[in-house]
């Protein structure tokens, strides 16, 4: 059975963490960036759906450190986690390369 | 001087504070602070730790006059207070994590977490507590919800049986017509309860269908109410109060019947302590004439059913539909100093005041409370991997 399409925040931390293992603020910054400033994750939002992706075992914890005093966690993507962020992709890509193709006809008749 | 004692752990902390104090006032740079930290924590003797502090005002000092430094601690302070409407569990595991982040994240003039931070982490909480836990164990509040989906119906019946009890007498009193309609007006002052065994009898699989269903009987509901205004009905259930009641006892037993793991399992859990309770409960409540009695009645329940944590869930969900029954009487007491006169006739939410009634103002607000509860219940029961029936 097809699981249900990713949110977006959800598809963005997955996306971030594709190119490895990072903390919570790191996460943040580098979904501002990956979206082009639009997607301003917070705190809260972030967590709860680390602890979502957590139960479902689409990330995992991978190490911890005190930096300035302060605990930081760093998480990583699991094998599960890469094939459904794949999975993702190869839905929004077959649908994009058709509106992409439908739109180059359009433009064509013009 | 003091300079070769030994410093504590507490000693090096302190410095490490105000160190981070001086960073967000900008007398450091990052990778000043970075060496300084270091070699703070590391500090075996005050000797140590002034050399770190040497040429660093203290901080009630070199201020600009009017300026205030910024009080990062107050920034903590108040996103701890917002941190513990997390669950205790993720919070022994998550708090200081994210803690990091927050402060990390906040631009330095900030004092207080802002408006949309505190709301965002407030809906984070709610979230969270409404996700399962990674060793697939249920979360407590479906299994409460399922105990609700046994216990409500009993609630309302019982409190529409006090009601009917109260108005006999003076509703075979009146006029002939309406006493000839009495089977008719006895099956009306139990629509309320009879909609909710329903509601939790039917089998009905899509959430939407469930909705539409439980929506339908409350309209029904209200308009056999209002054609009942007009009979012999000084108890007075048929207001626009008790409707909202009805309303707000069928919307928790919907999302009672919807997210919990159903009926079944609400008798396999519930106990003849809890339906005791609830009965003892459900009757001092419907009997608000001696408040006293209430009071220590209900004193009781609470500190039985704090015993357990089903016990607390059950506490939480069921003074939804009994809390407006009892807290606004109170509100009565204490704004007008002791009895209304119309004390009596508040039982079935007959009050002269405004159209919807303290009542039924009480029960909007804490149907809005629900509302958050079950939107945020729904979304994370639906985004799980397969679209599972309701009904397990």
């Amino acid at each position: 059975m097809t699981d249900l399409p990713l949110r977006e925040p959800t598809f963005l931390i997955l996306t971030a963490l594709a190119a490895g293992p990072q903390h919570g603020y790191g996460i943040m910054t580098d979904v501002a960036q990956i979206s082009g400033g639009r997607v301003r994750l917070r705190a809260g939002t972030l967590y709860a759906a680390l602890n979502r992706l957590d139960t479902d075992r689409l990330v995992e914890v991978d190490r911890e450190e005190i930096v300035d005093a302060r605990l930081r966690r760093y998480y990583r993507l699991t094998p599960q986690g890469a094939r459904r962020l794949q999975q993702e992709v190869e839905r929004m890509r077959s649908t994009t390369a058709v509106a992409a193709q439908r739109l180059r006809l359009l433009g064509g008749t013009s | 001087m003091d300079d070769h004692f030994r410093t504590s752990d507490a000693d090096r902390a302190r410095a490490a504070a105000m160190l981070r104090d001086h960073f967000a006032a900008g007398r450091l740079d990052a990778a000043e602070l970075d060496e300084r930290l270091a070699a703070a924590l590391n500090a075996k003797t005050f000797g140590d730790l002034h050399r770190v502090l040497a040429d660093l005002p203290g901080l009630g000092q070199a201020q600009q006059p009017g300026r205030l430094p910024p009080d990062r601690g107050g920034l903590e302070r108040g996103y701890r207070r917002l941190l513990a409407c997390y669950p205790a569990a993720y919070r022994s595991v998550h708090e200081e994590e994210m803690l990091a982040v927050l402060m990390t994240a906040a631009p330095h003039g900030q004092r207080r977490p802002r408006i949309g931070e505190a709301a965002d982490l407030i809906w984070g909480a709610v979230r969270v507590r409404c996700q399962p836990s990674r060793n697939g164990a249920e979360p407590g509040w479906r299994d409460a919800l399922a105990v609700v989906s046994v216990l409500l119906p009993l609630i309302v019946f019982i409190t529409t049986a006090v009601h009917v009890a109260g108005a006999l007498p003076v509703y075979l009193d009146g006029a002939p017509i309406f006493r000839n309609m009495f089977p008719l007006w006895l099956l009306n002052q139990f629509t309320g309860p009879l909609a909710l065994l329903a509601l939790s009898l039917l089998r009905l699989q899509r959430i939407a269908t469930r909705a539409t269903v439980a929506l339908l009987i409350g309209l029904a509901y209200l308009a056999i109410l209002s054609y009942w205004a007009g009979g012999p009905d000084p108890v007075g259930v048929s207001t626009i109060a008790g409707g909202s009641y009805i309303m707000l006892a069928l919307g928790l037993q919907m999302a009672a019947v919807t997210a919990s793991p159903g009926l079944r399992r609400g008798l396999q859990l519930v106990t003849w302590k809890h339906v005791a309770l609830t009965v003892i409960a459900a009757v001092a409540v419907a009997i608000t004439s001696y408040p006293w009695t209430l009071v220590v009645i209900l004193v009781i329940c609470a500190a039985m059913a704090l015993t357990s944590s089903l016990g607390r869930w059950l506490l939480v969900l069921l003074a939804i539909p009994l809390g407006p029954y009892v807290f606004v009487p109170y509100v009565y007491v204490i704004a007008w100093g002791g009895r209304p006169p119309h004390m009596d006739l508040y039982v079935a939410g007959l009050i002269p005041t405004g159209p919807l009634g303290p009542l039924g103002q009480a029960c909007a607000l804490a149907a809005v409370f629900l509302g958050v509860f079950v939107v945020a219940a729904c979304r994370e029961s639906f985004r799980s991997r397969k679209l599972a029936p309701p009904s397990r």
